[in-house]
């Protein structure tokens, strides 16, 4: 006998494996599986015995034919399954012991201790830290809106781009990739730092977008800040927070700029990108111009363009950057404005 | 006996550079790169899975491992060492599973009496299950998700040389555990 066939199936089939290979194809689940990955709409329970499935499956018929017809009655709002992890999370003051339903107008909090989870099935999980308050706005297929008072969730979404919102009291996060960790604090100043994919942060037209690796601040009355890799030195990111605050002097804005153009590696050509929006006169010329060595512009791009803050122009330099498409932003703000 | 192929064609492993190429796109964010690792090793992973958790649980520990690897992909420093990297969070997993529930009886109770291959098919994976874990692992990847022992090397980061060994000792403990049980 040889190993062949066990091996590669190249050799002379041996009777005892190709039975085995038969009857254990069975096992393999119909139509090769799931085509899509798709989360689980609530953490499983421990399996109870099929006798005793048997003993309450009539009762259960009955409970359910008569709780089914309430149900529809009453069913007037979408809601999302939060699993308690740690302490007392309460849903519209009552305490989660285990599971309960996130109803479209009512909070889920935590205190000091408590941390809890919310899965969206198909969409995603969201982790909700201590000291943490969060309200469902919206959900249906498609869109799903909470809102984040206070506090820090950490999101994990695999749906298509767009579908997951989170408003803040200072922008309006929009899911365009895979994991992120939201920050607001007591006065409403919102701090977002992406782990996979990116993150769109809007408000009344203030855009930014935050790739894997980077950090934004979203500020109450002046929307998302200037996002930036998170290992950028020091003195870049002070120079950053000091242009996305407005009022300073004219002296430290222009000493703060010099800095961010001095210091920029090639990475920070996204951060340079944001600035062509954010400044103007002069200092926009000068960012460009450091823009054009860290990454070269597209056939089309045009300086005069770039200068006289083209949307269209900006978008096919970002969509050189290598942090995905800005169409898709596009596109997908449409659905949830 | 059902004579579902064996043999059924496993999607196109992509060589070393090519996992690479595909796991740093999967970590930029690029979701058509994520439904590729998705489909390219959905069914290893549920082979590694199939060979040490309860049957029942299989399915919803694929979607578990997938999510957890897309939650740490960003700390994957090494993309070309995705295949193994993955392996490992499913044999993880599945041990997790083991020591939060009881194992799988032998003969599930909800079997139908009159489907004969399918309580043979049951028995050969338990008595699979009862191998030692390198063993089963290899072995459920080549009998119950049909790939060579090439492609088993390929997706699970072993070399070709444990894997043949693997597939050859198990197989060997496998007849004379099928032939205690089953005759």
């Amino acid at each position: 006998m040889t190993n062949d066939y066990l091996w590669d199936r190249t050799g002379p089939p041996d009777p005892d494996i190709v039975r085995l290979e038969h009857l254990l194809a069975q096992l393999r689940p119909a139509a090769d599986g799931p085509r899509i990955l798709m989360f689980p709409a609530r953490a499983r329970a421990a399996r109870p015995s099929w006798s005793f499935v048997a003993t309450i499956a009539s009762l259960a018929a009955v409970i359910v034919a008569i709780v089914g017809v309430s149900w529809r009655l009453v069913q007037t709002s979408p809601s999302l399954d939060v699993t308690r992890l740690e302490g007392t999370p309460t849903i519209a003051s009552r305490p989660v012991a285990d599971h309960l339903e996130l109803r479209a107008g009512t909070w889920l909090e935590t205190n000091d201790q408590g941390r809890a989870s919310i899965d969206i099935a198909s969409v995603g999980r969201v982790e909700v830290d201590p000291h943490t308050r969060i309200g469902l706005l919206t959900s249906r297929p498609g869109q799903h809106r909470l809102q984040l008072q206070r506090g820090t969730i950490h999101a994990l979404i695999w749906a298509p781009p767009g579908q997951f919102v989170v408003v803040t009291p200072s922008s309006t996060a929009v899911d365009l990739g895979c994991a992120y960790t939201l920050t607001v604090d007591d006065e409403g100043v919102g701090h977002v730092r992406v782990t996979t994919g990116w993150v769109g942060f809007e408000w009344r037209g203030r855009e930014s977008f935050i790739p894997a690796g980077a950090v934004c601040e979203t500020r109450v009355g002046l929307g998302p800040g200037t996002p930036h890799f998170d290992d950028a030195s020091a003195a870049f990111q002070e120079a950053i927070a000091v242009l996305d605050l407005p009022g300073g002097a004219p002296e430290a804005r222009r000493t703060a700029l010099d800095r961010i153009i001095i210091d920029a590696r090639p990475k920070d050509a996204m951060t340079l990108w944001h600035l062509l929006s954010r400044v103007e006169g002069s200092d926009r010329a000068r960012v460009f111009d450091r823009l054009v060595e860290l990454a070269p512009p597209p056939a089309g791009v045009t300086r005069a363009g770039v200068l006289a803050g083209q949307r269209m122009m900006l978008d096919d330099w970002w969509d050189t950057l290598g942090l995905g498409a800005a169409n898709w932003w596009r596109v997908w703000k449409q659905q949830w404005r | 006996m059902n004579l579902r192929a064996a043999a059924a064609p496993v999607r196109p492993d992509p060589d070393s550079a090519g996992v690479a190429s595909l796991v740093e796109r999967a970590q930029r964010g690029d979701r058509a790169a994520l439904a590729e690792i998705y489909a390219t090793y959905r069914r290893t992973i549920r082979g590694i899975l199939l060979a040490r958790a309860p049957r029942v649980d299989v399915d919803d520990l694929v979607q578990d491992v997938f999510l957890v690897a897309m939650e740490r992909l960003s700390s994957l420093r090494d993309p070309a060492a995705f295949p193994a990297w993955l392996a490992a969070i499913a044999r993880n997993r599945a041990t997790d599973c083991l020591r939060s529930s009881a194992r799988m009886a032998p003969l599930p109770a909800d079997l139908p009496v009159a489907d004969v291959d399918r309580t043979e098919a049951l028995l050969v994976l338990a008595a699979i299950q009862s191998l030692p874990e390198t063993y089963s692992e290899t072995l459920t990847l080549r009998l119950v998700e049909g790939m060579t022992g090439p492609e088993i090397a390929v997706r699970t980061g072993l070399t070709e040389g444990s894997v043949r060994v693997n597939l050859h000792r198990g197989m060997k403990q496998l007849r004379e555990k099928l032939e205690r049980t089953l005759r």
